[in-house]
């Protein structure tokens, strides 16, 4: 379990005992945080959470934010930490069993589990009194327009920059990165071909693959729901053009081992300069910052490539932070009281995760573009200021619907890049892949319908 | 989500307003009423559209030295002008005294193009020069003003902004002619990278020079995304870090067309048709498509039907019977990658000179292609106004 947790190289030494604590614990039991004046009928809440690319801001969230506020509302407040690709089935797990944890947070919207969760949209009133009303990013990611309920409360997100060596690039003319996908291929062909590097874009069943492919699909219009939930995908010729690019793409400046990668492959090979490019959240600048900072100097950030049929910049987001109050948390109150302590602690949460969280209520952060402008750790310093447009940038996962369950369920089952490696592979042709895919994606919508 | 061919008529509207009130230093003069032709006489505010200065170029981040073709320094006679006697640009002292960014090139050649967000036939440009690779994006510059400097460092401006990555946003749709000389009809550019995959590529059309996008080379006008113009305050911009100035914030987002590219600048998407319009049957789904689009906007010098804006052309790559790409920007294929092309801010009342000219795509007979672009820049020629606005004052 821990080396699947292992999404960066950052401090190594700590993330191995961080994890094999988090491993502990997913077997054996919770981080317990006993507030100091623990009572035997103390209430108790019962936290589930992703494991977060920096393994730092785990370490805060557990033994300070969680804590504080066990302390502040003399509550006994347990944490696990779980890997991104084993949360949906530990979901599962409890929702079957109608019991486990009172607050589980997602890396993107779990809009497959409304039927087991309270409506959120009253702790989205009550932090609306002191931030503002909801905007659109997280509104569109958890909001169930079927049942006009919330079924869970967004407090961060990640934007997904492309991530390029200025050096690699530079050799084939494109010292300021490939902005548009003609030249990601194009470059990225001169410079495998040159230099023996290959474009590192996730094409893997994970996390980055998806979001990464679904960006590719998103930017080339190929939709695969409309927003009422009706089957877009190949009922116009923007998912198989697509396809064929993405096929391109792979053939002109890929490698084998963008098909294998697991959870942070991407990551990895940047980090060890395999790669020429990715996408990916700041995370990876980060770690890069930290494991070595020449290598991170020579990685620039990009806004996204520019797409096609007038879907202009565009990226989905790399993680969409979601916290769900289960129906049967023992504790909802106290959840949704700690929801609202988080929006509180943003600015601390930005902080703590070295900029990779970007508020959803931006006043929480209401100096943002001014951090961005000129970072401490970044070199030059004004590196990330790239994310100044990010939020008009980044639309929701499910676009240009909402985050549906129907669109979660192809998410986070991997339909896109299963569909994208038999392509790529040769197994399927891009229209026989598209075909398979639309038949398949219909079974999703349609069994959500029914529901 | 950012969606660049919306469209929204107000803020364009408030946004001429903005320009008209708010540009410093521009002289208001009266146009007298001699006017061969029978020029109505009507208020001077907007200066007609000049070059940019060198250190303009480079404060913007951009080195003059690598422009191509720039009206100043070239082309002063040819295409795009078709009267060998007419230039395209003339010196022009006022220009600089207009507008200090300036230099004293005014052009006289007015491009006219479609807004790709509704298709309206009221853009006006200048297509000042072209810019074929990166290398024209300065890595490093600085010039003192006052106690301060400004300076350009690594590619990224004061702001830590590439001048690339601001252009992205705003695309300029070139439609370069299909039928070539001998007749034959080209189903996919010259450029092995930008062409629609399982089309045939023999014969192509050329995008190697920047020559190919001169209007005279393209089946269609120009179409523009100039509704992306937050000018107007519309994305609620508040870019002070005191809480008394901006209690909600700093938000600088995001660019827009008239704030953050200054230059005018366009990355170049171009378009075309994977199907021929000119041979395919009535019945097939391209077919059906091109008869409707013909009908609604008529067709090019070549029989090729007209786009006008985004979900036409969008409907079109949906239905497989067309496709866009945009050309290498380290300048691999060999023509333009981006435009220096200003949209004039505010064509009315001067932005259109007595002596300028329309650059819009003919027909055979020698007419203009789009008669409503034509009336629109007579209009504003003559009465200073767009068609569409209340007749001037006598």
């Amino acid at each position: 379990m821990a080396t699947k947790m292992n999404r960066n190289t950052l401090d190594a030494t700590s993330r191995r005992d961080f994890l094999k604590l988090a491993a502990t614990t997913a077997a054996f039991g919770p981080f317990f945080l006993f507030p100091d004046r623990a009572l035997a009928s103390q209430k108790k809440l019962k936290i589930a959470k992703w494991a977060h690319f920096l393994p730092e801001f785990d370490r805060w969230f557990v033994d300070v934010l969680a804590r504080e506020w066990g302390n502040q509302n003399d509550t006994k407040v347990s944490v696990d930490v779980i890997p991104v690709e084993e949360i949906r089935d530990r979901a599962f797990a409890e929702v079957k069993a109608g019991k486990g944890h009172d607050l589980f947070m997602f890396p993107w919207p779990p809009a497959e589990f409304y039927p087991h969760v309270i409506d959120h949209g009253e702790v989205y009133n009550t932090v609306a009194s002191g931030y503002g009303a909801i905007q659109q990013l997280a509104f569109r990611s958890t909001f169930n327009a079927k049942t006009k309920k919330h079924f869970a409360f967004a407090d961060f997100w990640m934007p997904s920059p492309l991530h390029f060596f200025q050096d690699y690039w530079a050799e084939v003319g494109m010292p300021l990165g490939p902005v548009h996908y003609v030249s990601l291929r194009g470059g990225g062909k001169e410079l495998r071909d040159k230099l023996g590097v290959p474009c590192g874009l996730a094409f893997s069943p994970t996390l980055e693959g998806n979001v990464t492919l679904h960006t590719i699909l998103y930017a080339f219009r190929a939709w695969i729901l409309d927003g009422r939930g009706d089957v877009l995908f190949n009922k116009n010729a923007f998912a198989v053009g697509a396809l064929k690019y993405i096929q391109a793409l792979y053939k002109d400046s890929g490698s084998p081992e963008q098909l294998a990668w697991g959870p942070a492959g991407n990551v990895r090979a940047m980090l060890a300069r395999k790669t020429s490019c990715t996408t990916n959240a700041i995370s990876l600048l980060r770690a890069a910052e930290k494991q070595d900072p020449e290598i991170a100097k020579k990685i620039l950030l990009q806004p996204p490539l520019l797409g096609r049929s007038g879907m202009g910049v565009t990226a989905l987001p790399h993680v969409t932070n979601c916290s769900a109050v289960w129906n049967f948390a023992q504790n909802q109150e106290g959840a949704k009281k700690f929801l609202a302590y988080l929006v509180d602690n943003s600015k601390a949460g930005y902080n703590k995760s070295l900029g990779c969280n970007f508020p959803v209520y931006p006043k929480t952060v209401p100096d943002l573009i001014v951090r961005l402008e000129k970072d401490p750790l970044a070199d030059p310093s004004y590196k990330y200021v790239e994310l100044k447009d990010a939020l008009h940038w980044t639309p929701n996962l499910g676009v240009p619907g909402f985050a549906t369950p129907a669109f979660m369920e192809i998410f986070n089952t991997s339909v896109i890049p299963r569909m994208v490696q038999s392509v790529v592979k040769g197994e399927s042709s891009p229209e026989d892949a598209a075909k398979a895919v639309q038949a398949q994606v219909q079974r999703i919508a349609d069994k959500w319908k029914q529901l | 989500m950012k969606k660049t061919r919306s469209v929204s008529v107000v803020s364009f509207v408030v946004t001429l307003l903005m320009v008209v009130f708010c540009a410093p230093g521009w002289a208001q003069t009266t146009v007298s009423p001699l006017a061969p032709g029978g020029v109505k006489v009507f208020t001077q505010i907007n200066p007609p559209p000049c070059d940019f200065g060198d250190v303009f170029y480079q404060e913007n981040g951009i080195d003059p030295t690598q422009l191509v073709a720039r009206f100043g320094s070239a082309r002063q006679f040819g295409l795009p002008s078709l009267d060998p006697t007419v230039p395209n640009w003339v010196a022009d002292s006022n220009c600089s005294t207009d507008d200090p960014t300036r230099r004293n090139f005014r052009i006289l050649a007015t491009t006219g193009g479609f807004r790709f967000g509704d298709g309206s036939p009221t853009e006006f440009i200048s297509i000042i020069a072209f810019v074929t690779s990166q290398n024209a994006f300065l890595s490093s510059f600085s010039k003192q003003v006052g106690g301060s400097t400004i300076s350009i460092s690594k590619g990224a401006n004061p702001r830590g902004i590439h001048m690339q990555d601001i252009v992205s946003n705003f695309e300029g749709y070139a439609a370069i002619k299909q039928v070539q000389a001998d007749g034959r009809f080209a189903l996919n550019p010259c450029a092995v990278d930008m062409q629609a995959p399982g089309v045939p590529t023999t014969p192509c059309f050329d995008v190697s020079s920047v020559n190919t996008v001169f209007t005279p080379n393209l089946r269609q006008n120009w179409n523009f995304t100039t509704e992306r113009n937050a000018m107007d305050g519309s994305d609620h911009n508040c870019i002070n870090t005191d809480p008394a100035v901006c209690p909600d914030g700093f938000n600088d987002a995001p660019f827009g067309y008239f704030c953050d590219d200054l230059l005018g600048m366009w990355i170049i998407t171009y378009h075309w048709f994977i199907v021929n319009p000119l041979t395919e049957p009535s019945t097939t789904t391209c077919g059906q498509a091109f008869a409707a689009l013909a009908k609604a906007n008529g067709t090019s010098l070549d029989g090729t039907p007209i786009i006008t804006k985004g979900d036409e052309l969008d409907g079109l790559e949906g239905l497989g019977c067309a496709f866009e790409a945009n050309a290498a920007v380290n300048g691999a294929d060999g023509g333009a990658v981006w435009l220096i092309c200003p949209a004039i801010p505010d064509p009315r009342n001067g932005g259109i000179a007595a002596d300028a000219f329309l650059d819009g795509v003919r027909l055979k007979s020698g007419n203009f292609q789009s008669t409503a672009l034509l009336n629109n820049f007579s209009c504003l020629q003559n009465t200073g106004k767009f068609c569409n606005e209340a007749a001037p004052e006598n």
